[in-house]
């Protein structure tokens, strides 16, 4: 296996006449401080700041905040680079630039919790798919989605995982239905409700299955036995489809538990 | 070193492709319990690697991508190989080598990593992570077979179904969380509904869960190809006989949660056991 660690790729600004002018315009900021020169140098690397931003940063809002860390460190950059060693500049730049990022992302707490950003697109592709499902009478792609929101699919992806994660988001609080009535749980069947016990059971089964709920055990009959679609069933007890989806994988979730300890 | 990677993914480098890897990144840095900074660190160096596999190594040209994932006691390794040209010869740039940032953007976020053309051509890119506070996971022994997944060829080459994926992923927890997160992203690809994307979800985690007793060989295998509207699912190679309590598994007792979740589904033997076939379809109108 050879190694080509010598031969790194050249990168931006390295190519011959842009190098000479980036020589000057460094040695006119860093020796003298002309200042002109340095804003010369940002212009010129601007497009270096705003790509690494979008891909360290991607998704993070506001983005115009984290623009401006990434573009701080290349003002750290500009005045630390050594021109003489020949290195070219933009290797130099980008560790600066992304530990710019990194600190800024540390000290917003992404080190301890979920960045709250995720968190709130989670809710905005929840709401946004109830919305697109009563307006079209069926759930929207993940496209439809994305195009809806202007987010990245990735964004819609990691949303439709996340619902499982955050419980802060209040998912189980009642939603309203397409006519705007909001149902309550309690109003729709009673805890004890033995109308929906579930068919095909055997015996332990029957026993693991008491330990789940009775919305859940409803949600399960009306998936499983009933064969309606989650958007089905989000209507007809007044949840939203992805609540539903939610509750049915933490259900299955709790059954195989169950099943394996007993 | 001796230890079995995690997770082997094999796929083309088509460029919707880097999606499915970040998803499986997504999924082993949430078993891990990876911060949300470690998981962006991992994310970002990897999806550069791939970035270049898909604008760099074929020249224009569909070609093989594979990328395996390590979880080691205190960090975690990737390595991105391709079988296309290598980083140091080549027309772009003076000097050969590869254009853009992508690799001092890898070196700023590895705790190490290199670059090379092994002898059988291609490029490897090998990053590893500091990941101090990760959970351990169970370690996998046994060897994976040249290439990840159920059957078939790898996807990418020789133009054999470029569009599939293939899959090995070990232990369970980690496949817990990577399988979801890989179907979810494939069916999204294939224009399906949020509604039936979580139909999908709650299939990848039986097979996930149920998966430890049934495969044969210490790696979960799967292998999916896509039209629109449509999944097509190979699970394997399992032991004689599982496919088919794979299939009725699951929701123990109500109707079993695969057979009435997918659209078709069969146990086909393969080898020395046999394989599950799944087929999911959109079906909406």
């Amino acid at each position: 296996m050879p190694s080509v660690t010598a031969k790194r790729p050249s990168s931006a600004g390295s190519g011959s006449s842009t190098a000479k002018d980036s020589r000057q315009l460094f040695a006119r900021w860093q020796k003298h401080g002309d200042p002109t020169a340095r804003e010369a140098l940002v212009r010129q690397y601007m497009p270096l700041v705003r790509s690494l931003a979008r891909r360290y940063g991607r998704s993070s809002e506001p983005f115009e905040d984290l623009l401006q860390v990434a573009s701080l460190g290349l003002l750290k950059a500009l005045d630390r680079y050594d021109a003489e060693r020949g290195h070219p500049f933009a290797s130099f730049a980008v560790p600066t630039i992304l530990g710019e990022m990194r600190r800024y992302f540390r000290d917003s707490g992404w080190a301890v919790h979920v960045p709250r950003g995720a968190q709130e697109r989670a809710l905005k592709v929840r709401t946004a798919q109830e919305r697109l499902s009563n307006e079209h009478g069926r759930a929207p792609t993940v496209n439809q989605l994305a195009e809806y929101l202007e987010y990245d699919t990735e964004d819609v992806i990691d949303a439709l995982q996340a619902v499982e994660a955050y419980e802060t988001l209040s998912l189980d609080a009642p939603r309203p239905r397409a006519d705007g009535e909001v149902v309550p749980y309690g109003a729709t069947f009673g805890e004890n409700d033995a109308r929906y016990e579930l068919v095909e059971l055997d015996a332990t089964v029957t026993a693991v299955l008491k330990h789940l709920p009775a919305r859940e055990r409803l949600i399960l009959r009306m998936r499983f036995v009933e064969d309606l679609t989650q958007t089905e069933i989000a209507e007809r007890i007044g949840l939203s489809q992805m609540q539903v989806s939610r509750l049915l994988r933490r259900s299955l979730e709790q059954l195989r538990t169950l099943a394996h300890a007993g | 070193m001796a230890s079995a990677p995690n997770v082997c993914l094999s796929l083309s480098n088509r460029p919707e492709n880097v999606l499915v890897v970040r998803q499986v990144l997504t999924g082993v840095a949430e078993c891990l319990g990876l911060n949300a900074l470690e998981s962006n660190d991992l994310n970002t160096a990897v999806s550069e690697a791939c970035n270049n596999v898909v604008m760099h190594a074929y020249d224009g040209e569909e070609g093989p991508m594979d990328v395996r994932v390590y979880a080691l006691a205190d960090g975690v390794r990737v390595v991105v190989r391709d079988r296309g040209r290598g980083i140091g010869g080549g027309e772009d740039g003076e000097g050969g080598g590869r254009p853009g940032i992508g690799m001092p953007v890898i070196e700023a976020l590895t705790r190490e990593a290199s670059f090379e053309e092994p002898a059988d051509g291609g490029t490897e890119v090998r990053m590893e992570f500091a990941t101090p506070d990760a959970r351990p996971v169970e370690p996998v022994g046994g060897a994976v077979p040249a290439h990840a997944g159920a059957g078939g060829s790898a996807p990418g080459r020789d133009g054999d179904d470029a569009g599939a994926v293939a899959l090995k992923v070990a232990p369970e927890a980690i496949a817990r969380a990577v399988l979801p997160r890989v179907l979810s992203t494939l069916a999204a690809r294939a224009h399906f509904s949020t509604d039936r994307i979580s139909d999908v979800q709650l299939v990848a985690d039986v097979l996930a869960a149920r998966s430890g007793e049934s495969i044969d060989g210490s790696h979960l295998g799967m292998r999916v190809s896509l039209a629109p509207r449509s999944l097509e699912v190979l699970i394997g190679p399992l032991h004689a006989g599982r496919g088919e309590s794979l299939m009725s598994a699951a929701a123990d007792g109500l109707a079993p949660v695969v057979e009435r979740l997918t659209d078709a589904v069969r146990v086909a033997p393969a080898d020395s056991g046999e394989t599950l076939e799944l087929q999911l379809v959109d079906r909406r109108p």
